[in-house]
């Protein structure tokens, strides 16, 4: 075995390999950029080599500076994790050059299926199923009604220079077919100056599932079941889980057995992953491209296999043989994955970047919970690299227990200073669509067509919100009566009686204390009793109890007056105040927030670079307004629509605040 | 007997009703509570001690002989918040529109006198269209009563104003001299002379709102200290703001058991300060992961942004904060700073409350608009509130201190009791480039020495120790550790003395 490798790679990948290594007791070396000097991963490694600047194609991607780093440091062999020089051929021939091990697949494998076209032929050569289809010019209508037969319904003709969904059309029946033909190539003609298109089965309701396998030096080779990556926003994977809601079990079999005569066919010796699309009404299966590396969603299957897949690269790469046979590999529970990326759901997932002024994720329970995260409280979130932050996995003995588990590990993830689409992930958990297992791969863009809005998540269950508030309120409220300097024998009384607060409605509540053995409140509103229990400190974050026996948590914080509650990815405002107090709030004057439409607002904070345009100037839209510089990146913000300008309301060169005005509009 | 018990409630209810039925819906309509609505949410609910609620003007010119309304436009009495006592007066404005009249003024005075002489705080609630024009000179003499007293109770009590209304002319100068400013946003403005005669004088078309509301006073003019969003949201933040008043000025700041442990130590700290010296951070992060429970009562969070102010717990005792603010122009002192955060020092030293001082200041800010403005006298006033002040003075410098504006910021030389200093603190004259511009002067054309003698310029002064060898610095310790550190100095403060020497009263540079 290896007594120290080189890991090249960041964040929590690094990370999660150190801590294998670490367990096998291996030392291990991190690599790091100047903008990832105080990284966990830095921190947590052996020892640590500086290979250059912030931006990746200087460092991460230097391959000459980290085989200088394995030299210096004796590092046997090097772990490239994912991105960056995973499935670079020539990184893992340079190293075997080197005498240096490459933990993955053989150069040659990589190089096989890092082409489309070649993966694709050696696929049909293996009897993968591939998506049927015909690439060559097709004359006449009738020639394609022919093909489209051959293929069998539906099928897609699409456009050779096609592209954004011109030129493209579905046909169900020979007579579609026809007519899809010929307007097709008009259509064509006229967007593209190219009148060519092919023909291919069109698959319907398509679902990601992918199948991960390792193999080793010695011709052994299992499948790991398969994967459900069907959730994406973009395509780019948002939750996955393991196993997948649609797989019988004989799919599942003809799946892993085709993945692993394809890897076989390449000789494949580390762990990989083949991408199928299935079809979501008939359960066709076709293989898109196999990923030759560890996979960001790896850990699902590690929590149905109880398998280590890190420690099986490292010891297939080291010449071991694979411990087990296919009929061994377990299949326990359901697991589910989420990503916490660093971007504002709210904001149409901009990136978020800044300091990580709390990070306090769920604690890990060993096969329930984990967390897999390269970054720590107080640490840098920074524009170079990606924004993803930490994975949440969950495992349970089934795919609702999953659910709820990961509803509750989401409720406990804390994360302020830079945004997080953890509402977001909370929405998705709760999603009918999700819920029911019945989805594909265009759930987020059928469900949330003009982006992700609070108003897309209504709490299941108000009331409890209602109690929480009340709560925190009347805890608040006995802490006032402890203070010192009160008039002897007038002391304060806290009282019971309150409203309750959120948004429009109001609730009346009574909130009286708990014997003085329980920590807690119970809360009378609508003829119902909460007894809420918990330990809660001022200050703290999470709300951590029981409502009525049944454990739940909370993330509290008061802003001013306003109690805001973050539960089920749901954001409350609530307000709690006595009955007179309440009584006068009615009479004062609803302020809505200024109308913000005629301003260009900035969105993001940053430094002003340029304004573009002139106090009177007429603008159309997509022409650009002006460039703020945040993080060295320049943003360039463009007219949505033409308008006039009426007045500069900053001066280039200021430093702007999320949402601060820069052009106001006639 | 029985008819003066009669007599009685009915005038009970006939002063309740202030101006009227009509009068309160017209108030209710602006978005504004009545005096008394404004005392039911201010103090704790029952405890509402009213005087003279049958107090009438003695005016008998321009037909004033028949208006009467008991209690003539002001409420005056005392109760308490959260247990502790405290004495108000509501101006309202649905009785002569809250102008004041001699026995208007005698009714503030009287609660203003019995303040200071009991020792608790007052609370003046506003909302008057000025003096009563057809009172004439009596009452301008009654404003300049109600002067006297607010410059007689200033550092005995605390005095707080609450704009909830118009407050104009003379009128603004009692709020004025109080210690605190709270207005609502919309309904309230200050101002000297109105929109009007400005237009006439000075050709400047101005709203009211823009001239005198909340949101001008707590960004531009500074004027007043917090702006609300209505009249339930500000005195509700006026009973929370209340927790941090002291009695009086021999009382000690209100103490308040907490279970927040004075050892808490929070690493995230440790990467506050970024590695380079031109990077912002936020310092208000500090600020809430240093205090009790995270609660800071921020003062003119809006206005002079390049100093933060105001009051949080230590260990369930009031203390004042003033920290530089990196985020705003690198958090360097400028004339609207050091006023600011002069009054704020001034305030707590007249108080008992303890400074917590957090240095990260490049100097002053340069230019001829600081020049011209007389940056030297108003520097010079926080550099006094700082020397005169006698309270325990706990100093971190964080990273930057240069200049004049380390002696500044409560440094050893001005008393600081415990200075504390962050293994990234640079105590220094200046930055190194300048340094080494001036003291190298004849290489300045040459980049390879100049690189030279600024690191070796750096080397020497880009660190705590400098100080520390001279005892400027009582230690140098880890951003983790600053709660506990800052908590046990106050504890070991807590029954500091000092005294300065007797004189009628300091010179301040005004």
């Amino acid at each position: 075995m290896f007594k120290k490798i080189l890991i090249a790679n960041r964040g929590e990948i690094a990370c999660r390999v150190i801590k294998t290594a670490r367990k096998m007791g291996i030392k291990t070396v991190a690599v790091y950029s100047e903008a990832d000097r105080d990284a966990r991963h830095v921190e947590l490694a052996d020892e640590a080599v500086c290979i250059g600047p912030a931006a990746s194609k200087e460092s991460y991607l230097m391959m000459d500076k980290i085989i200088a780093a394995c030299k210096q440091t004796d590092a046997e062999a090097v772990h490239p994790g994912y991105g960056f020089l995973s499935e670079n051929a020539e990184f893992s021939r340079r190293l075997e050059a080197e005498g240096i091990i490459f933990i993955g697949p053989k150069h040659e494998s990589i190089a096989a299926m890092g082409d489309k076209i070649a993966s694709k032929n050696l696929a049909l050569k293996a009897k993968v199923n591939v998506i049927p289809g015909y690439n060559k010019a097709i004359d006449t209508p009738e020639q394609a009604v022919e093909i489209a037969k051959d293929i069998g319904y539906p099928v897609m003709i699409k456009a050779s220079a096609g592209g954004g969904g011109k030129g493209l059309r579905v046909a169900y029946n020979d007579q579609e077919a026809h007519e899809g033909f010929t307007s097709c190539t008009t259509e064509a003609k006229n967007a593209f100056g190219d009148d060519r298109v092919f023909i291919e089965k069109f698959i319907e309701e398509p679902r990601h599932i992918e199948i991960q396998l390792i193999g080793d030096a010695h011709g052994n080779m299992v499948y790991l079941w398969e994967r459900e990556c069907s959730i994406q926003r973009r395509h780019q994977k948002v939750i996955e889980e393991a196993p997948s809601p649609f797989l019988d079990a004989a799919t599942r079999k003809a799946m892993g057995e085709q993945a692993v005569a394809l890897a076989k066919a390449v000789n494949y010796q580390s762990a990989g992953t083949v991408e199928f699309v299935v079809g979501g009404k008939d359960k066709g299966f076709y293989f898109l491209e196999m990923n030759t590396r560890l996979q960001v969603e790896h850990p699902v299957t590690e929590m149905i296999t109880g398998l280590d897949l890190v420690e099986l690269m490292i010891r297939v790469a080291a010449g071991e043989k694979l411990p087990m046979t296919q009929e061994q590999v377990r299949l326990d529970g359901w697991a589910m994955e989420c990503r916490i990326n660093a971007e504002d759901p709210f904001r149409g997932f901009l990136p978020s970047t800044g300091r990580l002024v709390k990070f306090m994720p769920p604690p890990e329970v060993p096969g329930a919970v984990r967390v897999d995260t390269g970054v720590a409280e107080g640490g840098e979130i920074s524009m170079y690299y990606d924004s993803m932050i930490a994975k949440l996995i969950v495992h349970a003995g089934t795919r609702d227990a999953a659910i709820a588990r990961m509803r509750d590990a989401l409720n406990r993830f804390v994360i302020r200073g830079v945004s997080s689409n953890i509402a977001f992930q909370a929405a998705l958990m709760q999603h009918p669509r999700f819920v029911s297992g019945h989805f594909n791969t265009g759930l987020i863009a059928e469900e949330y067509p003009h982006g992700f809005d609070a108003a897309d998540v209504p709490h299941d269950d108000p009331a409890m919100l209602v109690a929480v508030a009340a709560a925190m309120n009347r805890q608040f409220l006995k802490r006032n009566a402890t203070i010192a300097g009160q008039m002897r024998g007038h002391e304060f009384q806290p009282g019971s009686d309150f409203v309750v607060l959120i948004g429009k409605e109001k609730y009346e509540v009574k909130v009286t204390a708990t014997s003085p053995r329980e920590e807690g409140w119970d809360v009378y509103f609508a003829g119902q009793q909460y007894a809420v229990r918990s330990h809660w400190q001022f200050g703290k974050p999470l709300y951590i109890g029981t409502i009525n026996g049944e454990p739940m948590c909370m993330q509290v914080e008061r802003r001013g007056l306003v109690y805001r509650l973050f539960h089920w990815g749901v954001q409350a405002d609530v307000q709690v105040m006595s009955a007179r107090t309440a009584e006068l709030h009615a009479l004062m004057p609803m302020k809505s927030a200024p109308d913000m439409s005629k301003f260009l607002l900035s969105p993001m904070p940053g430094l002003l670079t340029q304004i573009a345009v002139t106090e009177g100037q007429e603008v159309k839209a997509g022409e650009i307004l002006a460039k703020i510089e945040a993080m060295k990146m320049e943003n360039v913000l463009k007219a949505e629509r033409d308008c006039v300008v009426e007045k500069l309301l900053a001066t280039p060169g200021e430093s702007l605040a999320v949402d601060q005005p820069i052009i106001a509009f006639k | 007997m029985h008819d003066i018990i009669n007599q009685l409630d009915t005038k009970r209810a006939r002063a309740a009703l202030g101006g009227g039925q009509k009068r309160i819906d017209a108030q209710h309509a602006k978005g504004k509570l009545t005096a008394r609505e404004r005392i039911d949410l201010l103090l704790d609910e029952g405890t509402f001690e009213e005087w003279d609620m049958f107090k009438e003007h003695r005016c008998v010119d321009f037909g004033m002989a028949d208006e009467h309304v008991p209690g003539d436009g002001v409420v005056i009495g005392y109760g308490t918040i959260n247990g502790r006592m405290v004495f108000v007066f509501s101006q309202d404005f649905t009785v002569f529109g809250g102008a004041l009249s001699e026995a208007h003024a005698e009714k503030i005075c009287k609660v203003m006198d019995k303040a200071i002489q009991v020792g608790a705080p007052i609370i003046g609630i506003n909302d008057s269209g000025g003096a009563r024009i057809q009172e004439g000179v009596a009452a301008l003499g009654g404003y300049a009563e109600v002067f006297q007293r607010n410059v007689m109770a200033s550092g005995v009590i605390p005095q707080i104003s609450m704009i909830m209304g118009p407050c104009a002319g003379g009128a603004v100068y009692s709020p004025a001299m109080t210690d605190f400013i709270f207005m609502v946003k919309d309904s309230s403005y200050m101002f000297v002379t109105g929109p009007e005669v400005v237009k006439t004088v000075t050709h400047e078309e101005v709203t009211a709102e823009e001239l005198g509301g909340a949101v001008t006073h707590t960004t531009r003019s500074g004027v007043a200290d917090r702006a609300f969003d209505n009249d339930v949201d500000a005195l509700q933040m006026m009973r929370r703001f209340f927790n941090y008043m002291p009695l009086n000025n021999k009382a000690n700041p209100p103490a308040r058991p907490t279970d927040d442990p004075a050892d808490r130590l929070d690493y995230s700290l440790d990467t506050l300060v970024p590695d380079s010296p031109n990077k912002p951070y936020d310092i208000k992060e500090l600020i809430f992961k240093m205090v009790d429970d995270t609660d800071f009562f921020e003062i003119q969070p809006d206005h002079a942004k390049n100093i933060v102010v105001g009051f949080a717990r230590m260990e369930g005792d009031a203390v004042g904060i003033v920290a530089n603010q990196p985020m705003v122009l690198a958090g360097c002192l400028d004339i609207r700073s050091s006023i600011k955060a002069a009054r704020f020092v001034r305030f707590c030293d007249a108080f008992n409350i303890p400074v917590i001082t957090l240095v990260d200041v490049p100097g002053f800010m340069p230019g001829t608009a600081q020049e011209y403005g007389g940056i030297i006298k108003h520097g010079a006033k926080l550099l006094y509130a700082y020397a005169e002040c006698t309270v325990p003075k706990v100093t971190l410098i964080t990273r930057k201190a240069y200049g004049g504006a380390y002696d500044v910021m409560a440094s050893k030389h001005l008393r600081g009791d415990v200075n504390f200093a962050w293994p990234s603190a640079e105590i220094a004259v200046m930055g190194p480039k300048g340094a080494v511009e001036i003291i190298f002067r004849d290489e300045k054309n040459d980049p390879v020495k100049v690189a030279a003698r600024e690191a070796e310029y750096k080397a020497k002064f880009a660190n705590p120790f400098v100080a520390g060898a001279r005892g400027f610095i009582d230690d140098v310790i880890m951003p983790h550790e600053t709660r506990k550190r800052i908590c046990r100095s106050l504890a070991m403060l807590k029954n500091k003395k000092i005294e300065n020497p007797w004189r009628k009263h300091g010179n301040i540079p005004l």
